[in-house]
């Protein structure tokens, strides 16, 4: 794969998974565990925000790889209203050492910050959404590097 | 007895049928091409017996094999002198598929069909999605519903949006898009359901049960209707989707298929992304359409149409300036159709384009019988516009045949003509000005962008929505939208017709905000061509009485 195709996908979903926090947190660690198999042997690197019942994620990696790997997240019955925030080529990753980033607490209380981006981020004409949605991951990432799960 | 073994064998299917059209073979080929349901055959099947196995056949190809094996037969039984040796073969063409019909002197009908490039799997598959074809799902179809008290459920799938995606995108692109929407129906079912491409955008899934069909479309206008990333590109499609059931709404396929497709329409009509079941009030639905098209492509040729004229009073002058021609329909048992009833199903049909043009040619030369300073306003469809040349010619015909000049005719058109291919429109209405003729937005207010609509074609005339008119004696704004357009269109240089008067006070009001013409009841209802004259002479002193008199006591 060469470099030119590095492609990056932003995109927010609400997630449907219902039952006590425990069954949430254990369902959580398991759609991460599955993509932290599956993207580092597809070259894909990201971040997973779940936070106020949504989800957010970045995907980056060859093109092909990253049209897989979300056409496979479609698929998954877990979150519905998939609103993809930017998908373009992109010059370097932004989130290169992670297989999969995972910020947010499962059963945390509400994040004001994210809540404000998940606002703008579902609701359509707001092209400035995808890069905040970049720029709170970034942030959570740093602010939570040491909780990553095992 | 060794040519029947070798005729088994091969791999292009023959059907060999006696003299009398009783099978006397059918290979392995043949009835895999054909979509072959139910046991073996039976030699001395009749073939009318024969074609109803044959799933991949519709009822009209099966009719068309028929009618060419009776007419080989009937050719053959002539002396051989006076036969034509070319019309003892026949080839026919079943879409992906050819089948050859050869009369063997005296022994009967051998049908062939040769193999396709890839054999005969090939004719039953999609090649873009690999999912099966419409003969496979007729197969299918066929097969679910040949066991008694079979119970299935039909779902028809249309994508919202593909066309525009394959059009923005590129077909490249629009493949792709299918074969993921492919994959994304194939992850939702289970093992005996039956899931096809039925051609461009169309899918449909055959559940061998009937309950479930309903969580499983919700599912699917959910899944479909996510995101795409595609070869690069983000694409947004949706769906909608038609169910019907058999045995309750139909135990015969093509009665399933075409209840189903109601049910899809509905879903449509209905704002799509969502699902409809078939109901039977649907079917009346369709067939009370289907009767109103069939009595309106007779009415034309019946001479059941007739035009009304209604007089435009210019403000100014008090005096009656024109009139806008108005298409009435009357049918014998309905009576009169209202206009709203049967224009759109005309513009869905076509028909509206022959309509028009009588429209065109009996209003041009009703007005030629008029004096000379009165004009005729016609109205013309989007529909019309789709053909520019042709409604020019209409035009063209329409005035040269009444000895009409274009300077007394007036066409009215709606935003939505403007929607469309933009450039051929204007250069069409460009020629049209080209030729004298006026040219007016009807209906202006209750389009989407009627401001930039204007800027785009310097209009003789903007007709405001009868709507707004009805509102002035109100509180809600009315009086505003008329003041506000009326100068809009003064400074645009456009005169001004205020539609749907039908009070004094409306008048009163249109006369001291700006309106240059008023048209509506109050000035006169639509009336028929004889009655025109009588307008004319008649109307404007008892208009000017009326009018002063409102005028003095709104003490204007």
């Amino acid at each position: 794969m060469t470099k030119q195709e590095l492609h990056r996908v932003v995109y927010c979903s609400r997630v449907r998974l219902s039952g006590p926090p425990a069954g949430i947190a254990r369902e959580l660690r398991d759609i991460l565990a599955t993509s932290r198999r599956n993207n580092m042997r597809a070259d894909l690197s990201g971040a997973l925000l779940f936070a106020n019942n949504c989800f957010a994620q970045v995907l980056e990696g060859p093109r092909v790889a990253v049209e897989r790997c979300f056409e496979r997240i479609q698929n998954d019955p877990r979150h519905s209203d998939v609103t993809v925030l930017a998908f373009s080529p992109a010059s370097a990753r932004e989130f290169p050492k992670w297989s999969m980033g995972f910020a947010g607490e499962p059963g945390a209380a509400h994040d004001p910050l994210a809540f404000v981006v998940f606002e703008g981020a579902f609701a359509r004409d707001r092209p400035e959404s995808g890069s905040a949605v970049l720029g709170l991951l970034h942030g959570l990432v740093r602010r939570e590097e040491a909780w990553a799960l095992a | 007895m060794a040519l029947r073994a070798a005729l088994l064998g091969v791999a292009e299917g023959v059907i060999l049928l006696d003299p009398d059209l009783r099978l006397i073979l059918c290979n392995a080929a043949a009835r895999r091409r054909l979509g072959w349901v139910g046991g073996s055959p039976r030699r001395g099947l009749a073939l009318t017996t024969m074609l109803e196995h044959a799933g991949a056949l519709d009822t009209a190809e099966r009719m068309t094999i028929r009618e060419h094996c009776a007419a080989l037969l009937a050719e053959g039984a002539m002396p051989a002198i006076g036969r034509d040796s070319a019309a003892a073969e026949k080839e026919l063409a079943f879409g992906d598929f050819a089948m050859r019909l050869r009369w063997l002197d005296g022994q009967g009908v051998m049908l062939s069909i040769p193999m396709g490039g890839d054999g005969g799997e090939v004719a039953l598959r999609d090649p873009l999605t690999g999912l099966g074809n419409r003969r496979a799902f007729q197969a299918a179809l066929a097969a679910a519903l040949a066991r008694p008290e079979t119970e299935a459920a039909l779902l028809l799938l249309d994508l919202d949006r593909f066309k525009h995606v394959n059009d923005s995108l590129g077909h490249p692109v629009g493949d792709a898009l299918l074969r993921l929407v492919a994959q994304r129906l194939r992850a939702s079912l289970r093992g005996g359901d039956t899931l096809v491409r039925l051609g461009g955008d169309e899918f449909a899934i055959l559940l061998p049960r009937a309950e479930g069909a309903e969580p499983l479309a919700e599912r699917l206008v959910d899944l479909l209707s996510r995101p795409y990333l595609v070869e690069g590109h983000l694409a947004n499609i949706g769906v909608s989707i038609g169910i019907a059931r058999a045995p309750a709404d139909a135990a015969e396929g093509g009665m399933l298929l075409r209840r189903a497709d109601l049910a899809l329409y509905a879903a449509k009509a209905a704002g799509r992304r969502q699902f409809c079941l078939f109901r039977p009030e649907m079917d009346a639905r369709a067939q009370a359409r289907q009767a109103l098209e069939t009595d309106l492509r007779r009415a034309v040729a019946l001479g059941q149409f007739h035009l009304h004229y209604q007089p435009l009073l210019e403000v100014a002058s008090n005096e009656v300036i024109g009139f806008e021609a108005l298409l009435r329909w009357e049918h014998p048992a309905r009576g009169m159709v209202p206009p709203a009833e049967f224009i759109p199903l005309a513009e869905e049909v076509g028909l509206i384009v022959p309509i028009g043009e009588w429209v065109l040619r009996q209003a041009c030369r009703t007005a030629a019988s008029w004096p000379e300073t009165v004009l005729v306003a016609v109205n013309v469809s989007p529909v019309q516009f789709a053909d520019g040349a042709r409604l020019l010619r209409a035009v063209d015909e329409a005035l040269a045949s009444a000895g009409l000049s274009g300077t007394r005719l007036e066409i009215e058109i709606t935003e939505s003509v403007l929607l469309r291919d933009a450039a051929e429109t204007l250069a069409t209405l460009h020629d049209l000005r080209g030729r004298g003729v006026r040219i007016a937005m009807d209906d202006f207010g209750t389009g989407y962008s009627s401001l930039s609509q204007l800027r785009s074609f310097p209009f003789d005339k903007i007709k405001i929505d009868r709507s707004f008119v009805s509102e002035i004696e109100g509180e809600s704004g009315g009086k505003a939208v008329v003041r506000a357009i009326a100068a809009l269109g003064a400074s645009l240089g456009m005169t001004v017709t205020v539609e749907g008067v039908e009070t004094e006070a409306q008048a009163a009001f249109v006369a001291t905000s700006g309106g240059h013409q008023m048209q509506g009841y109050l000035i006169s209802r639509p009336v028929p061509s004889d009655a025109v004259a009588a307008l004319l002479a008649g109307r404007p002193a008892s208009a000017r009485a009326g009018l002063a008199r409102t005028a003095s006591s709104d003490g204007a």
